[in-house]
């Protein structure tokens, strides 16, 4: 795995100055490939180390967030761009920039705890390869373009490729957690609880009748 | 609020110290409570209609915060950085701390089982671990009035393992959810019992609490008090007598021994000043937790007791037991695509369980392993959180776009996990002692755990394992991830199921245990333990009313004991 201030340098570079395109996009290929830029002390390293998460006696009634967000404006882009291939909009709900998975991913992959940390490393790792492999920096995507990619990335990680698999799996995993715990993905997936009620009255008889009991 | 000298002086405000304090100062004592933590007031810091979605990191676990933003744990968790501890080379152990106003009683699962007399005197009956000093019908007395006081649904069922209670106990249990059906249903095709939970949850108003209304997890602690906290339930009603002095951010590290071999006092330091202080009272009850009271015990050290109080027998620390337990997750074909509807019931604990079935067929020796374990089962249709898609990335790991869309409308709900909650056999080897290095940031000495899952538990845990995947295909469903062929691979590390008991058990010879069959450390008559750590052995049902019963009977001796034997009390 590289050193993550390498790869978030990788990430910012490719990003900001556009990557050049790259037949492999595997983790060594891809350092090749987008130059292997020196490690230096970046603001995206330096800002998430500082910081510390929200305590073991946060105020619960009003929940905050208490680390910095690390994400660019054009990471969140690639973010959106990406996003919204894995979660589209279909008629039933709206695609998943709009309901802000972008800004969570952001407070994810921003979080100091260690499942985050890991996190960060193979988001902006799987951000940095699927940029070599864009023929355009990734913010600058148009739908289809995207669409292409993600086709693409989706092949790689079916055959189990890294780092396209794990890529795949948590970026979608964490994209699942922010669109479904917003009041549109609650809804969406058809949970009608939190109703306070003097007595609980059980599944209705449709239902019973569904599973056979 | 009382004044010092004290009558009682309990250390720790859960499910042990709160309920002494109830039962002493309902009974006149005056009593003075020391808490390791801060005040906490469930009324007015539940977040109860928070949505996962609004917390940080959609309420997912994190070091700071293990079961999530709105646990109702305070300054808890696994690995607390100011107060250590350490295991012995190739162990492991999970310690689960909680530092507030009722410590773990407010994130509590809410179990509530009786033991039966088999749990009791499971030595006599298999030669294995140690009796308790008293049989079933000897303890039900307390049994009765803790579930009376506490609020528990659920129902008499007559079943060899689960002993009815008298009526009046108990509360009529909510219905079954819909997948808690399929696991009835399974159940009968099996011919096994599943039947209503015992849950400390109240289902109709009692005491001036209202009842269980049917929304917002219970595990953040229940604001209108329908569920069991140690702060609502028994230190409220101790506070109203006007004879509870209540002292917070107090860690106890010793209790003082009187040259006439009484105990006369605790130090304790300030965790926030760092300054000591001294509190004198008649008589000590410790109910820090099992493995706290274990180390204030060990670290009272004195000419007549050099390796600490009640290790005169050699036995203090151990006999540390766990609760064995493992997961598998079904998928309910049944469930999937089935339209909106609420299925919440009392938020994230189970209406019911599968009690141990086997007790005949062990009790004549026809299984591997001598004690049993329950089964309870956890999903459906809860409010989507961070841990919905776990189970949904096994089954469809490659979809994107549209088709994952329609998947997770498809799959929400449709998951349950069986979760085996087991009886380990007691031996003296597992135990904890202090280690010579290692100091909290106060300066106590912090303990070392040397505790090991033996053969017993893996044959139980991988017929646990077979036993819940017959309970998945019994209800229809279809196992997500096949058991590993090592139970080793299935069952938890030792403390992760934070059952953790015994260390200073109670018997009926003071040879063969520390305390007496009131907690009462053997040679210093006012001296109670009254948490986990009396426990001689852990039936496969949660400690917590045991515990909560146990300290009732002690608290009434020790008020009887008062009156008779220092009259001035």
């Amino acid at each position: 795995m590289p050193d993550r201030r390498e790869t978030l340098t990788w990430l910012l570079r490719a990003l900001a100055l556009g990557a050049a395109p790259a037949a492999h996009i595997d983790s060594a290929s891809a350092r090749q490939a987008c130059g292997g830029a020196p490690a230096q002390p970046d603001r995206l390293g330096a800002a998430w180390r500082g910081d510390r998460g929200y305590g073991r006696d946060p105020d619960l009634l009003h929940p905050q967030v208490t680390w910095a967000l690390t994400l660019t404006a054009q990471q969140k882009t690639a973010i959106a761009r990406l996003a919204d291939v894995f979660l589209p909009e279909d008629g039933s709900s709206p695609a998943a920039s709009a309901v802000g998975v972008p800004d969570f991913i952001d407070e994810w992959v921003s979080a100091p705890y260690p499942q985050q940390q890991q996190d960060r490393v193979v988001i902006l790792e799987g951000l940095n390869a699927l940029g070599c492999a864009a023929k355009e920096p990734l913010h600058t995507l148009d739908a289809v373009q995207a669409q292409n990619l993600v086709a693409g990335l989706h092949a790689r990680a079916a055959e189990g490729k890294q780092p396209e698999a794990r890529f795949f799996d948590r970026f979608r995993h964490i994209c699942l957690i922010g669109y479904y715990t917003t009041p549109v993905g609650v809804a969406e997936l058809g949970y009608v609880g939190y109703q306070p009620s003097p007595r609980f009255a059980g599944p209705p008889p449709e239902v019973l009748t569904r599973l056979g009991v | 609020m009382a004044t010092e000298p004290f009558d009682v002086i309990i250390v720790g405000s859960g499910a042990a110290g709160g309920t002494a304090a109830y039962v002493l100062t309902s009974l006149g004592a005056r009593v003075c409570l020391l808490e390791a933590g801060r005040y906490y007031e469930p009324g007015r810091e539940t977040p109860m209609f928070q949505r996962h979605g609004a917390a940080p990191l959609a309420d997912a676990g994190t070091p700071d915060k293990p079961f999530g933003f709105y646990d109702a744990t305070v300054d808890g968790g696994w690995v607390l950085p100011e107060e250590p501890y350490t295991t012995a080379p190739g162990t492991e152990f999970r310690w689960f701390r909680a530092r507030m106003l009722g410590g773990r009683t407010n994130h509590w699962g809410r179990v509530a089982l009786r033991y039966a007399n088999h749990d009791f005197k499971a030595y006599s009956l298999d030669g294995l671990g140690a009796d308790w000093p008293f049989t079933y019908e000897e303890f039900a007395p307390w049994y009765d009035r803790a579930e009376r006081m506490v609020g528990v649904f659920g129902t008499n069922e007559h079943l060899p393992d689960i002993p009815d209670s008298p009526p009046g106990c108990l509360q009529p249990p909510p219905v079954p959810r819909s997948y808690e059906r399929l696991v009835i249903a399974g159940g009968r095709r099996l011919g096994r019992p599943v039947v209503a939970s015992h849950e400390a949850v109240i289902t109709q108003p009692l005491n001036g609490r209202l009842a269980c209304f049917y929304a917002s997890p219970c595990l953040r602690g229940c604001a209108i008090r329908a569920n069991f906290q140690s702060p609502t339930v028994m230190l409220a009603p101790a506070s109203a007598s006007g004879r509870l002095t209540t002292i917070t951010h107090a860690q106890v590290y010793e209790v003082d021994l009187a040259p006439d071999g009484l105990v006369r006092g605790v130090h304790y330091v300030d965790r926030l000043t760092r300054e000591h202080h001294y509190l004198a009272g008649r008589a000590v009850m410790l109910g820090a937790s099992a493995m706290e009271s274990v180390r204030i015990l060990f670290n009272s050290r004195s000419a007549r007791f050099p390796d600490g109080i009640g290790s005169a027998s050699g036995l203090l620390g151990r006999g540390v037991l766990s609760t064995p337990g493992s997961n598998v997750w079904g998928r309910f074909p049944q469930m999937e695509g089935l339209p909106p509807f609420n299925d919440d019931g009392v938020v994230s604990l189970p209406h019911i369980f599968i009690p141990w079935w086997l007790l005949p067929e062990q009790r004549a020796g026809r299984l591997p392993f001598a004690r049993g374990y329950h089964i309870e089962l956890y999903g459906g249709r809860t409010e989507p959180s961070a841990y919905t898609f776990d189970q949904f990335n096994v089954v469809s790991p490659l979809t994107y776009g549209k088709r994952l869309k329609e998947e997770a409308r498809r799959y929400y709900g449709s998951f349950v996990r069986f979760s085996q909650r087991g009886e380990m056999v007691m031996r003296d080897s597992n135990r904890v002692v202090i280690d010579p290095q290692m100091k909290d940031a106060w300066g106590i000495p912090g303990l070392c755990f040397d505790v090991r899952w033996s053969g017993q538990e893996l044959r139980q845990t991988a017929h646990a394992q077979r036993s819940m995947v017959e309970f998945i295909e019994a209800a229809g469903g279809q196992v997500v991830s096949p058991p590993p062929s090592d139970p080793r691979q299935a069952i938890t590390a030792p403390g992760r199921m934070i059952h953790e008991v015994g260390g200073a058990r109670a018997g009926a010879d003071p040879r063969k245990s520390v305390t007496d069959s009131y907690g009462r450390v053997w040679g210093v008559p006012n001296l109670y333990v009254i948490d986990g750590a009396v426990f001689p052995s852990s039936a496969n049902k949660n400690p917590t009313l045991t515990i909560i019963a146990f300290a009732w009977r002690a608290s009434e001796h020790l008020r009887k004991y008062l009156r008779k034997e220092l009259p001035h009390a």
